[in-house]
């Protein structure tokens, strides 16, 4: 795969990818490391809770949506990291048996003033379960590399 | 100590805590799991990185983050979850051997709009390293149950 710079991406390019089968197991492995709250860990408590039943830390989905990225995104492209985002919301429980998919899309990009060979590129990644709803999304920045300071 | 409810966390409450050893082993298992890029899991491929050594995933920060707001805050709380985080920036990257702790501070608190009996608290949050160095700043917002129905 051609290596993607600053001035090869496309605003409006929209790509899906991934199919992350989420077990009991991996959710309860993940929380009781980094979020051991009961309706994350304890199947009793979890079932007594307002999500009847264990759902998924959400730092466990957005982590799981990483791994995706890598895969799918982040390799092919010049990245030079992130500085962080924007309004990452989660509206529904991820439950142990879901199947997690991404849609990512380019909203913008942006050259950088002080750094002309590097840009930052706007997007939205959107999270969806085998259902096709909607569980998490974020306004994600990442830093990419030019091939030009787009003054030649 | 009694359960903290909404009310417990009134606009200007300061609290800081945490210290989190973050080791070479955990940076690795944890990228390798979620975030496989060569800066985070390969000691020689991040020495020859910009970032010059071998640094923790965001997501990792980020869920460590989590994993000090639950031991301090959350769980001896009437916490219902999070519907998101409203900004999320990876200041410096985290490195073997140090150890980060918080200063959350209370930014808004309001009464759920049609159900009376629970609020939603927004923090700031900083991680820094044990010389001060800032690593992540977050703001983010919990709904609570409240101690008393209807508003203050």
């Amino acid at each position: 795969m051609a290596t993607e710079y600053f001035e090869d991406v496309q605003i409006g390019t929209v790509r899906e990818f991934g199919s992350k089968l989420v077990s009991k197991d991996e959710i309860i492995k993940f929380a009781t490391k980094f979020d051991p709250q009961p309706f994350h860990i304890d199947e009793v408590a979890a079932a007594d809770s307002i999500y009847e039943g264990i759902i998924a830390s959400g730092w466990h989905t957005a982590s799981m949506t990483m791994r995706m990225m890598v895969d799918h995104m982040v390799s092919s492209r010049a990245g030079l990291g992130s500085p962080g985002w924007n309004n990452l919301r989660w509206y529904k429980p991820v439950r142990p048996g879901d199947i997690l998919s991404v849609r990512s899309e380019v909203i913008d990009k942006k050259r950088s003033v002080s750094r002309p060979t590097m840009g930052t590129i706007f997007g939205t990644i959107q999270v969806f379960n085998k259902n096709s709803e909607m569980v998490m999304s974020f306004e994600s920045l990442g830093m990419v590399l030019a091939k030009t300071t787009g003054k030649e | 100590m009694k359960k903290q409810y909404w009310e417990d966390f009134p606009v200007g409450r300061i609290d800081e805590f945490g210290s989190r050893l973050v080791s070479e082993a955990e940076i690795i298992e944890f990228a390798t799991e979620f975030d496989p890029q060569p800066f985070h899991i390969d000691k020689e491929a991040a020495a020859e990185h910009f970032f010059g050594g071998i640094i923790a995933s965001g997501w990792h920060t980020g869920s460590m983050l989590m994993r000090m707001l639950v031991d301090e805050m959350l769980i001896n709380s009437t916490s219902m979850g999070s519907p998101g985080i409203d900004e999320l920036r990876w200041k410096a990257p985290v490195r073997p051997g140090e150890t980060l702790s918080v200063r959350s501070e209370v930014v808004e608190a309001t009464v759920h709009k049609y159900k009376s009996d629970r609020g939603f608290t927004k923090f700031s949050y900083v991680v820094s390293n044990e010389k001060g160095d800032v690593k992540l700043t977050m703001t983010s917002t919990i709904l609570f149950l409240k101690e008393t129905e209807g508003d203050v």
